[in-house]
């Protein structure tokens, strides 16, 4: 970076007057007796945007916290923080060319799409069982293993999708035993603390999976084929527009994108769609909903919340085990890869608010497009790669610190 | 007279622990005190996390992290920080009583650079010696640094649910192991830091030098530590905190509308086991000689756990007899066995194993193997002293019914 100096100024400038507007703005609110629920955010925010310009006013004003107060700043804060970033690294790829920062957006979209994906599951699970399963990297990587095994090793020649549809139904089978097997006693009181019970019998699931896989197949990093290999082809015959090869994908010159993962975001969508029609189209979307909603009254109505709770962890196992198998052309596969992607959907569900289901999904596509930033932008590309987990925790420590119910969260 | 046997059995294995480096006399000594120290080094870890999670009903996963903290802390320390007792001209240094407190720059694993300390002992004169710092004050700072994450780590997250902290904790985890792993320059990453013995120069006890590679001698710490860990731990439990950690794990709201500051308390039982980790983590770093950034994977976490849940989370000492005997257990597992001509690798069905049995306590005995043992006993022994107490008064208990 070249100018370091300037740009850690200006972040030391923002964290000391986001600090100062968040005490004193809902220190303002309070005395005047108003609505202090958004008072400190919306202080940190203008703070950290404007300075005292912005805190001033609003400290002698105290406005009423409408919509526009509650988002408008954040974008003053990202975009303070580009700029800053830009003014003092002008020679970085990511600031001097176009074309490497609409590729980093597209690979963050295509990207954010499968950990939307993943963290459904997890947001699934917690809105009917109500607990966070600590396996759920686990089931990811078995989707993953299930695809290789398939396709390479077993049915070699068979379409890969078949190997997709297979990982799904054994992350759903394995998901949803393991709920019969060790999680019915959370529901009726026989053990004392269940959310504590959970968190252990998930991690120890974890734990169990992880070395049988490890013990089956070996520690060895293995790696899938890609689904399909596109023909080379090019359209209109100057390549202007779309110009296809056996990895990647160009379009319009400027936007290169991986086929691989080009198609683990196609079979996402799909799956996702297929799960909305399941959700809002089906008696059983239906039912799993309605307990979400309200556990007793579903139980009135005659629907049977031990049965939707089986389905809801299987259904949430089959999420990241299907994101697990579209991936595992992408990347290279271990019996410990599970770890990384079950800490992104934690920070993924947090960030979107425990139990929300566009929450999840909102908040895959942002940790996508801040992880693709995080790789992309920071200098000394190793040491960017190396630091993936920890944009997540800086996302998940600011959302803990600002805003502990997340985006969409409905309560504390 | 039952009720008696767990206070008696908990005696005679201290004694046993005191005597058995200097009654041992069969074959594999150096082997079988490595073991012990192992199994210390895990009770320690084991018995804090115990209380953390059983008393305090705060499942952290950054045991193992606090640990590392404090491991890594004293590895920098000691490759870093030199006291000598001539200036060395080259390095940035603090003149301390007549001795130099000198501070060593990083050269990194790769670069066969030459650092500043060497560079001076080239031109140094005969007789100049340099030393680490002494053990206990990297023991202090090792802890500190721990208790310093605790706190900071506690302060973010205990006022929320529990499912914050177990999460938070998995990805401070994770992110040490990264930064440790990224910054080479400093840590030596995948390499691992080297450390110095506990005693470098070896050490005389009762008229009897040990070398410093010597196993009794580490034994003797770590047995002390982890019994000053148990008596800090047992009296935590049973102090007024104990009793408020026990009110904010059964009901934190009721407890907390009767006035027991549950975030203070709940941060001050995790600042100090973090601390205790960091400990642990130090003299460990110091035994071995060398800290690397595996001890953060997911396998040493869920180890510590497994020997909590299975020795049984709500006492601390039965957690620690549970990782006593799951450290063992452990290493007499590892041997490969072949079955229908397959070679099986018990380095990783042994884990599989313990996977298992973690998740069948959890699910079928939930006081754990040891703990419950005990209260299984308890029981016994209230049984029969009511059934004594009854003989010994039949009638009036039977015209009280009436």
């Amino acid at each position: 970076m070249e100018h370091s100096l300037f740009f850690w100024s200006v972040m030391g400038w923002m964290v000391v007057w986001g600090a100062i507007g968040g005490t004193v703005t809902r220190h303002a609110y309070f005395m005047r007796d108003l609505d202090v629920t958004d008072a400190r955010r919306v202080g940190v925010a203008v703070g950290a945007a404007t300075g005292p310009f912005g805190l001033i006013p609003l400290y002698f004003k105290t406005p009423k916290l409408t919509r526009l107060w509650k988002v408008a700043p954040w974008f003053g804060v990202l975009g303070l923080f580009v700029l800053a970033f830009a003014l003092s690294d002008p020679g970085n790829v990511c600031v001097s060319s176009g074309s490497f920062l609409t590729s980093q957006i597209a690979n963050g979209l295509i990207m954010g799409t499968i950990y939307g994906l993943m963290a459904l599951g997890l947001a699934l699970i917690f809105s009917i069982i109500g607990i966070v399963s600590f396996s759920h990297g686990e089931f990811y990587m078995i989707g993953g293993m299930v695809v290789y095994y398939v396709t390479a090793v077993l049915l070699p020649g068979w379409n890969p999708l078949l190997a997709v549809l297979m990982a799904c139904a054994l992350t759903f089978c394995v998901g949803a035993l393991f709920e019969r097997a060790f999680l019915t006693p959370i529901y009726d009181g026989r053990v004392e603390r269940p959310i504590e019970y959970s968190i252990l019998v998930t991690f120890g699931l974890a734990f169990f999976l992880q070395y049988l896989v490890q013990g089956l197949g070996g520690a060895n990093p293995v790696k899938a084929d890609a689904f399909i290999e596109l023909p080379r082809w090019r359209w209109p015959a100057d390549g202007s527009v779309i110009v296809t090869s056996r990895a990647n994908i160009t379009l319009f010159d400027t936007i290169f994108v991986s086929t691989p993962r080009l198609m683990a975001a196609v079979v996402s969508i799909l799956a996702l769609a297929a799960l909305i029609w399941f959700l809002f189209r089906t008696w059983w979307g239906k039912a799993l909903r309605a307990v979400a909603q309200d556990r007793q009254a579903a139980a009135v109505t005659g629907i049977d919340p031990r049965i939707m709770n089986m389905l809801a962890f299987g259904l949430g196992c089959m999420l990241a085990g299907l994101a697990g198998a579209v991936l595992v052309q992408a990347f290279s596969w271990l019996p410990q890869t599970g770890t990384i992607p079950a800490l992104r959907s934690f920070v993924i569900i947090v960030l979107g608010g425990l139990g929300s289901l566009p929450g999840a999904f909102v908040g895959g596509i942002l940790m996508g497009m801040i992880e693709a930033a995080g790789a992309g932008c920071i200098p000394d590309p190793t040491r960017a790669a190396s630091y993936l987990p920890a944009y997540g925790m800086v996302v998940l420590t600011l959302v803990l610190l600002l805003k502990p119910t997340g985006l969409f969260g409905r309560k504390a | 007279m039952i009720r008696s046997l767990p206070n008696a059995l908990g005696a005679l294995g201290v004694a046993f622990l005191l005597g058995f480096p200097l009654l041992y006399a069969g074959g594999n000594y150096d082997y079988v005190m490595h073991l012990w120290i192992t199994a210390f080094f895990y009770a320690i870890l084991a018995s804090s996390w115990a209380l953390l999670a059983g008393y305090g009903g705060q499942f952290s996963f950054g045991h193992m992290a606090f640990m590392a903290l404090g491991a890594y802390s004293a590895g920098l320390l000691d490759n870093y920080v030199v006291l000598s007792s001539h200036a060395t001209g080259t390095c940035t240094e603090i003149g301390l009583f007549g001795s130099w407190l000198v501070l060593v720059d990083p050269t990194g694993v790769s670069t066969s650079a030459v650092n500043c300390l060497q560079q001076a002992r080239g031109v140094w004169p005969e007789g100049v010696t340099t030393s680490r710092l002494p053990l206990l004050l990297s023991i202090l700072i090792g802890a500190g640094v721990g208790g310093g994450f605790g706190w900071l780590i506690g302060t973010l997250v205990l006022r929320l649910r529990a499912a914050y902290l177990a999460l938070f904790t998995v990805g401070f985890s994770e992110i040490l192991r990264a930064a440790i792993s990224a910054e080479v320059w400093l840590t030596r990453g995948q390499a691992g830091l080297p450390m110095s013995p506990i005693f470098p120069e070896g050490v005389t006890i009762f008229g009897t030098f040990y070398a410093s590679n010597a196993k009794l001698p580490v034994y003797y710490v770590m047995l002390g530590l982890f019994l000053l860990t148990l008596v800090i731990l047992i009296s935590l439990a049973r102090s007024r905190i104990g009793l408020f950690l026990r009110a904010l794990r059964e009901d934190e709201d009721a407890a907390e509308a009767l006035g027991v500051d549950t975030v203070k308390y709940k941060r001050t039982v995790f600042v100090v086991t973090a601390m205790i980790a960091a400990t642990a983590g130090v003299v460990q770093g110091h035994y071995v000689g060398i800290i690397t950034p595996n001890t953060l994977i997911l396998l040493q976490m869920a180890l510590v756990i497994a020997m909590a849940v299975i020795g049984g989370l709500e006492n601390v000492v039965a957690a620690a007899v549970g990782a006593i005997i799951i450290s063992f257990g452990l290493e007499f597992l590892r041997n490969d066995f072949i079955i229908f001509g397959e070679r099986v690798d018990m380095s990783t069905w042994r884990l599989v194993f313990f996977g298992l049995l973690l998740m069948l306590t959890l699910r079928f005995l939930r006081n754990g193997v040891i703990h419950g043992g005990l209260l299984w006993l308890e029981r016994r022994a209230v049984g029969a002293e009511t059934v004594a107490k009854r003989r010994a008064t039949p009638k009036s208990g039977t015209e009280e019914a009436k």
